[in-house]
């Protein structure tokens, strides 16, 4: 298949499965609709249906939604250039982070094995660790040096130093975040100069920056860190977080110098929200605006099949937070405030919200 | 030896405290395949204590662990016993304390991989300085106002620590790269951000290189510090490799005792899922071949202390696809087994087509690879390595025989056709006759390969796809009459009425079965029935057509021995021998690789995409672990 023929079958494929997106319009009518409807709106009546606790229906439900963005994944990256379906399974290694991230806290906190493969994701091939190996290690540094023989072994190193050198999980996670997020911006920037490939760096960099201003934030004025170290965690963006404003931002003194010193329109977004949750629902409102832009306007496929990828995870997380809501019994308001229906607020003032 | 083993399901209904015994002695039938559905009867359920299975499989995972470090024995099975999950836990702690005494040591070796790695940084950098006027033994001393550091950093954490230094006051030179590593010198003033310094190195894993005392020493005093120093590593690698290796032998008697254990232990946990229980009562269910299935009984009868009951019946019908097939023993057909497997299973009930597969692989390589001496020297070959090629040596060997046979039938030595004369003759005498010969294979070919789709669907009592399903009765009748019909138009130039009888009726009857059983709007039903229908008719027509390629490699052998003997004899005397060596070791891989891959090829897709199912399931008995898992 020429290089054309690829691009107009992931168009029409990213076209076809577009049609599956919901809107936030949609989103409000979910919210409205009882448990049993919303299993079977998206065929996870079975599961729900399933004898057990809310804490294995969550996980079985979350685990489902998982595997349809999964499948979803594995179909749109078949026609891709080896460097583009890179980058699409490298957004999607998430998961196994998040897999590697439990077995960490797992090992550090030396939990019961079976609590720990319990709470794993079972994941395709494509963005799979060898679980198996990494399950039967016994402690967190074990784990790393099994990790360290894989594809992930610059994480895998990086992160064991840092821990045998600080014992802390956040420093561990930090790292295995902040290699994600470089990893990207890495791939990302090796694509050509064409307007399809500047669309992904555009999409990709929102990311990155999303990520960026929130570490920037909670490092500096929360945890307090130094300028310098809080630059060190930071990931140079592709988009608009370059690394020379980085460098400018983590020098300043305040949230609010922060914020006024963000270039447009991360600026205007961000200039009266009072807390980071706040900070954090526009960002991804920001992000996800860019994702729909891309997929209604893009001319890349693979720009498009990534943008419908980030949206139907958002969708998925949508999803997830109503049936959870239904079966923890949520009151309304939070479920609002979990699907970013209404703006963030301090969590002293959930109660009140509720 | 075509037909699979006839099975049985087997129930064996014990009291709950016989059941590791029932486990072992299941397991050392080698007969009892676990069956993991879950029984009709609702009162039984799974295990609920996993206790000796949690021990088990922490323990195997040591044991695993462990035997990449060091060499772990075999087990000892000379007494088949219970093992108590007392016995099990204890085994566990062991191994516990023996992976952690390995994992010391493994922590060891690599310490010295990196000091070694240090050293050779440190003597790159001193290289590198060398040709400086730089007092390098200022570099070492404490200094009051300046904080140096020289060391090396990850080369892709190089950009952010440089501007983060910067935000520190700190300044990062790199002057060297050096295998993913960037030797770097970081300056700054010392009075203040210590702190921040070491932990903002430490996130960038950041190493310091020491700089070696002396460094007013001669170049050769330095060296010689160094080779000491390397030396030193060294020593101390193979002390840590000697103790690894005392420790190891003092484990012994332990780590045989800890695999025996888990040898033993394995089968409970093996059947595990398997095992369903209610009260004192538990019930493992499994497959069992009907001939060994009164040894089973009787070894059963002998080892369990308590009443125990054993029920067996016939697979039902809704279960074949659940029975595990029983793969081919034969020595000879071990290899060839092991490429049917690569395209599935057969399904319980179906012909075994390993027997079928290996006969026609063996003559249809050796008549498109006929040479004695190709022949002679791949079965040589296949023969010399037979160690490392395992059960695989058989195939070369077979092979190499049938290609000498043909090569006989042939008269063809090493492409000389004086040598030896043809006891039949040569493809390219007869190139026409050769290629009605093929044509004739695949015509035998195909219509056995219909016979055998006919019989496994009769098997699993699938009567209608059996007479008018692809490949079936109908299908049969169809393409006999095709060939018919073929061979009296090029014998007489007549067609034949009744072959085109045949034909006609065959395609109507499959036509209207095809018409009957689609759900679809009538436009749709008359394009698919007209196209699958056209598809029968082309698809039979190249299927035969495409056995022409047997008598095509038979006569490309031969031309290509021409070309390369033609080729020898335009050279000199050392040109045409070296001409002949080089060109018959060319020919020989060449058409080795072609000619299996053809052979495959045609085994694949003309005969197996036919009449072989492979989504059965093989047969995977309850056994003992007699070597320890590799490493």
């Amino acid at each position: 298949m020429s290089s054309t023929a690829k691009n107009a079958y992931l168009n029409t494929r990213v076209a076809v499965k577009a049609t599956q997106l919901i809107g936030v319009e949609d989103v409000r009518q979910l919210s409205q609709m009882t448990l049993h409807e919303l299993g079977q709106h998206f065929g996870l009546d079975q599961v729900l249906e399933q004898p057990g606790s809310a804490r294995l229906k969550t996980r079985a439900v979350e685990q489902g939604l998982i595997e349809i963005l999964l499948d979803d994944l594995a179909v749109l990256v078949r026609p891709m250039r080896p460097e583009e379906r890179g980058l699409v399974l490298a957004w999607a290694r998430k998961y196994a982070l998040f897999n590697l991230k439990t077995l960490l806290r797992g090992k550090i906190r030396q939990l019961d094995p079976q609590e720990i493969r319990e709470n794993l994701y079972d994941l395709p091939p494509q963005v799979r660790l060898s679980n198996e190996d990494l399950f039967r290690t016994e402690s967190a540094v074990e784990l790393l040096r099994c990790l360290e023989d894989g594809p992930l072994s610059l994480l895998a190193r990086q992160a064991r130093e840092i821990y045998e050198k600080r014992q802390e999980a956040f420093a561990l996670e930090a790292a295995i975040d902040q290699r994600y997020y470089s990893e990207l911006a890495r791939r990302v920037t090796r694509l050509g100069d064409a307007k399809a490939d500047r669309q992904m760096r555009t999409l990709i960099g929102s990311l990155v920056d999303r990520a960026n201003i929130l570490w920037l934030l909670r490092f500096r004025f929360a945890y307090e860190l130094p300028p310098s170290e809080t630059f060190y965690q930071l990931v140079p963006s592709p988009h608009l977080m370059s690394r020379q404003r980085l460098l400018d931002l983590v020098s300043l003194e305040s949230q609010v110098q922060v914020i006024a010193a963000l270039p447009e329109p991360l600026r205007s977004l961000l200039a009266d929200a009072d807390n980071l949750m706040e900070s954090q629902r526009r960002l991804s409102q920001y992000c996800y605006g860019i994702a729909r832009d891309v997929l209604r306007h893009g001319r890349s496929g693979v720009a498009r099949a990534m943008a419908y990828l980030i949206l139907r995870e958002i969708d998925l997380q949508f999803t997830f937070t109503l049936i959870q809501s239904h079966l923890l019994h949520l009151p309304a308001p939070y479920v609002d405030l979990a699907l970013g229906l209404s703006p963030a607020i301090c969590a002293h003032h959930w109660h009140e919200a509720a | 030896m075509l037909k699979s083993k006839a099975m049985k399901h087997v129930r064996v209904l014990v009291l709950r405290e016989d059941l590791p015994q029932a486990s072992l002695t299941l397991a050392e039938t080698e007969s009892f395949h676990p069956d993991p559905r879950a029984p009709e009867e609702q009162r039984l359920a799974p295990l609920v204590d996993c206790r000796y299975q949690g021990e088990y499989q922490k323990a195997r995972s040591r044991l695993d662990k462990i035997a990449q470090v060091i060499p772990v024995p075999e087990p000892d099975l000379s007494e088949i016993r219970v093992v108590n999950l007392e016995e099990l836990a204890e085994v566990n702690a062991w191994l516990g304390s023996a992976w952690e005494f390995c994992l010391e040591h493994q922590e060891g070796f690599r310490e010295l991989e990196e000091n070694a790695r240090l050293l050779e940084e440190q003597q790159a950098v001193l290289a590198n300085f060398a040709e400086l006027n730089v007092d390098l033994g200022a570099l070492r001393a404490e200094k009051r106002f300046l904080d140096l550091h020289i060391g090396v950093v990850p080369r892709e954490n190089v950009s952010r620590l440089e501007g983060a230094l910067g935000l520190a006051g700190h300044m990062l030179l790199k002057y060297m790269e050096r295998d993913g590593n960037a030797h770097v010198v970081i300056v700054g003033p010392s009075e203040d951000g210590a702190s921040e310094l070491k932990s903002l190195l430490s996130s960038a894993g950041f190493t310091a290189i020491p700089l070696p005392h002396g460094l007013d020493d001669s170049p050769e005093t330095i060296q010689a510090d160094q080779r000491k120093e390397r030396d030193r590593i060294d020593r101390e690698r193979a002390d840590l490799q000697e103790e690894v290796e005392t420790c190891a032998s003092e484990m012994h008697d332990k780590l045989v005792r800890a695999s025996t254990v888990l040898a033993l232990a394995e089968p409970y946990v093996t059947l595990d899922p398997a095992i369903r229980s209610a009260g004192y009562l538990a019930s493992i269910e499994g497959w069992v071949p009907v001939e060994a299935l009164p040894d089973l009984e009787r070894r059963l009868e002998t080892s369990l202390h308590n009443p125990f009951s054993l029920e067996s019946r016939k697979p039902r019908e809704d279960e074949r696809p659940l029975v595990p097939t029983v793969p081919v023993r034969n020595r000879w057909l071990q290899p060839f087994a092991m490429l049917v497997k690569q395209y599935g299973i057969p399904r319980y009930g179906e012909i075994d087509p390993t027997l079928l597969f290996t006969i026609t692989f063996v003559l249809m390589f050796g008549t498109m690879f006929g040479d004695v001496g190709h022949g002679a020297v791949l079965g040589l070959l296949a023969w010399l390595f037979r160690k490392k090629l395992g059960r695989f040596y058989i195939f070369g060997v077979l092979a190499g025989i049938s290609s000498v046979f043909f090569g006989v039938l042939f008269g063809s030595v090493f492409g000389y056709k004086d040598l030896l004369p043809a006891v039949w003759m040569s493809p390219l005498y007869n190139p026409i006759l050769m290629l009605q010969l093929a044509t004739g294979w695949g015509v035998l070919f195909l219509t056995l390969a219909c016979v055998l789709t006919i019989y496994n669907r009769l098997a699993i009592r699938a009567f209608m796809a059996a007479v008018f399903g692809a490949h079936g009765i109908v299908n049969l009748i169809f393409y006999l009459g095709l060939v018919w019909g073929a061979v009296s138009l090029a014998m007489t130039g007549v067609f034949g009425v009744i072959p085109a009888g045949l034909v006609i009726a065959a395609l109507t009857a499959l036509a209207t079965y095809n018409w009957a059983h689609m759900q679809a709007p009538i436009g749709e039903k008359i394009l698919v029935v007209l196209i699958e229908t056209l598809e029968t008719v082309l698809g039979y027509l190249s299927n035969t057509l495409s056995f022409l390629r047997v008598a095509a490699f038979s006569i490309n052998h031969v031309a290509l021995m021409i070309a390369v003997l033609t080729l020898a004899g335009m050279l000199g005397t050392v040109g045409s021998i070296l001409m002949i060596v080089f060109g018959n070791i060319f020919v020989m891989v060449l058409e080795a690789v072609i000619v299996t891959i053809q052979v495959m090829r045609l085994q694949y897709f003309e005969g197996f995409s036919r009449y072989f199912s492979a989504d059965g399931r093989e047969f995977a008995p309850l056994r003992l672990r007699r070597r320890p898992r590799a490493a």
